[in-house]
């Protein structure tokens, strides 16, 4: 008896009792459709995470003003304490930051013909591109003769270019940043939301900002790059460190300043995610150990049911493995089967209800077999050794 | 002739509820290649626990039960399988045949077990079909054929392996007495074409068929004798 007549035979039998069958196959095709489902999510999710932690800038430590002291007292605002030099300061005295960017940062409403848009004013260095991983759409990003110009040149963020212009190329516009024209030079990628809208900003020269806009010295924020991720103990210490020195802060004094990571926010959710997707992982096992002891029923039901059809088998001839191998198999296509239905369910699913082809790993596709087929496999074991251990006589006598 | 079968003080006790049946005890005999032997006894009498150990469906308590040459008691299950297999084709009563597949399908079964390929199952299955006159009921299942084609089925498929035996345990008790005739006309056929036949009736008419009669009686044998033809 080869394979091929064994599997005809399931089917045979599988047929038989329609409703019995089908109603296994469901169970087990939910359970793997649900796992699958789950998986598919998760590493969606997961990619999409690391992709906007990629677009973020890795490895980026933000600096921002905290209360000063004076005279022992403190201050009631964020003040004026971090300078330009300092942001230089930080890169000489620290062997794990490999690059600062000083900002200055103030409201301020953008204006191109008749549009007007109240947003966030940025000035800093052509190197903020570099370290923030921002990418152009068009044109380019100031470079350091502008800055040292004090130029009025501007690089839109995706917000303020859609508010202003829409469509369009804006290269070569001028508009107006708090009133003073400005030649638009450039216009970045979005980046997508993470605590703040990073693309409402309109950059341009640090000089420009604090000379012509603003009219301060100090800086409103520093952001400093490590070397790896790994670095952020040293690199905290060594900003720690500059910092306190440079503001003369006495050893009983807080910090005058904060500093955060930038992918702080994003590492969260992906932790929180991956334990969720774990969490329902779990779910969905139960649910395809349910869909085995369902089959595992269903498979001692038909046992009991064809006794009669096993003392004839064996009577004429057949040995034990005979009929174990004819049970198993039945049980191992019931579970194949339930996992054939639940990952063209789950397809026809996502594609329907998601609206979304997910590109289902192959691998996964084939681990769902391989787990099905198994559960299928070990749910029938019991009962195909009971089938096959049956009394010969007593089975032909069998009513 | 050549022995086939010889049994040494065969006894069989079953025990059920903590009660003792001696279903055979004593039995001595032997039978012959070609031979076609007749059981008879009251119902209760042991012959078909007899049928059934002669048929290695089921084995002695004690005594010894050569089959061939072949201790039985010695052999394994799957030993015990291969015998059934392919030296002793059976013939039930109740017909025993797998209701949902075809004359043919049920027909080439033990083939099935021996390994034979599909091609040459089906050749020798529709042979054997034809041979018991079921040529035009190769595809019926046995719920469409009456009780005596459904028997004939069933010796089929007892001869489709070419068994050294044939046991056919009442073969026309369920069938009405037009049917038995010729359901015993066919196993006697069988024999006439060389087959060794062991056969339990309760009709004195159709153990008139056979060259040999053994009479059980409370699991034991009351007479044996060859008849007078
Ligand atoms: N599996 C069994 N368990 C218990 N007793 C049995 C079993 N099979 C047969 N017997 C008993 O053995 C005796 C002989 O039975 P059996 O060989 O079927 O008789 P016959 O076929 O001559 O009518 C009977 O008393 C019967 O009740
Ligand atoms: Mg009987």
């Amino acid at each position: 008896m080869n394979l091929f007549e064994n599997m005809t035979l399931a089917f045979q039998n599988l047929k038989a009792n329609p409703l019995r069958s089908s109603l296994i196959l469901i169970g087990m095709a939910v359970g793997i459709g649900a796992v699958l489902h789950v998986v598919v999510l998760g590493e969606m999710t997961q990619k999409n995470i690391k992709e906007r932690l990629e677009k973020l800038g890795s490895n980026v430590l933000s600096i921002s003003p905290g209360f000063s002291w004076r005279h022992g007292q403190r201050s009631s605002t964020k003040t004026v304490n971090l300078t330009w030099d300092e942001a230089n300061d930080l890169m000489t005295q620290s062997n794990v930051i490999t690059g600062t960017v000083p900002l200055y940062s103030g409201g301020g409403d953008v204006a191109f013909l008749d549009k007007t848009w109240s947003t966030q004013v940025t000035g800093t260095t052509p190197n903020y591109k570099v370290i923030n991983n921002d990418h152009l759409i068009e044109g380019r990003f100031f470079n350091q003769g502008e800055l040292d110009q004090r130029a009025r040149v501007c690089v839109l963020g995706a917000t303020v270019y859609e508010k202003l212009f829409k469509n369009g190329s804006p290269i070569g516009k001028t508009i107006m940043i708090k009133s003073k024209p400005f030649q638009v030079i450039g216009l970045l990628e979005a980046k997508g939301e993470s605590w703040s809208n990073p693309d409402d900003q309109v950059f341009i020269p640090l000089t420009t900002a604090q000379g012509r806009i603003f009219g301060v010295d100090h800086l409103s924020g520093i952001l400093a790059q490590m070397r790896t991720a790994q670095d952020y103990n040293e690199a905290l210490f060594d900003i720690e460190s500059t910092l306190r020195r440079n503001h003369r802060l006495t050893d009983e004094l807080a910090n005058d300043f904060r500093v955060r990571r930038q992918d702080f926010f994003l590492a969260t959710i992906q932790e929180t995610n991956k334990e969720l997707a774990q969490f329902i992982i779990v779910i969905a096992l139960v649910s395809l150990v349910v869909g085995g002891i369902g089959i595992a029923n269903v498979m001692l039901i038909s046992v009991t049911e064809r006794i009669r059809e096993i003392g004839i088998r064996r009577a004429i001839g057949a040995k034990k493995i005979h009929i174990l191998i004819q049970f198993i198999t039945e049980s191992m296509i019931l579970g194949f089967l339930g996992g054939l239905f639940g990952i063209t369910g789950g397809l026809i699913f996502n594609h329907f209800y998601i609206g979304e082809d997910l590109s289902l790993p192959l691998q996964w596709i084939s681990y769902s077999f391989l787990i099905c087929a198994g559960i299928g496999i070990v749910a029938g074991i019991y009962p195909a050794f009971k089938a096959a251990n049956r009394n010969v006589i007593e089975s032909l006598r069998y009513e | 002739m050549e022995t086939l079968i010889e049994m040494q003080d065969i006894a069989k006790t079953y025990t059920t509820g903590g009660v003792e049946v001696k279903a055979l005890s004593h039995i001595n005999l032997q039978i012959k290649k070609n031979e076609y032997v007749a059981i008879m006894g009251r119902s209760g009498s042991g012959k078909s626990t007899l049928m059934n150990i002669f048929g290695c469906l089921d084995t002695p308590t004690t005594g010894r039960y050569l089959f061939g040459g072949k201790d039985i008691q010695k052999l394994n299950d799957n030993q015990l399988s291969e015998i059934r297999n392919q030296k002793i084709g059976f013939v039930f009563q109740s017909f025993n045949l797998l209701p949902r597949v075809s004359a043919l399908k049920n027909t080439e079964l033990p083939l099935v077990y021996t390994g034979i390929s599909p091609s040459e199952r089906l050749k020798r299955a529709t042979e054997a079909l034809k041979h018991v006159g079921l040529g035009n009921r190769l595809h019926h299942k046995p719920s469409e054929l009456s009780g005596g084609q459904r028997q004939r089925i069933a010796i089929a498929r007892a001869l489709v392996t070419q068994p050294a035996l044939i046991l056919a345990d009442e073969p026309t008790g369920n069938l009405d007495s037009k049917t038995g005739e010729e359901i015993m006309a066919l196993i006697q056929e069988l024999h006439q074409q060389g087959n060794t036949v062991i056969m339990v009736t309760h009709e004195r008419y159709i153990a008139e068929h056979a060259a040999r009669l053994i009479r059980l009686k409370d699991g034991q044998i009351e007479s044996d004798e060859q008849a007078i033809v």
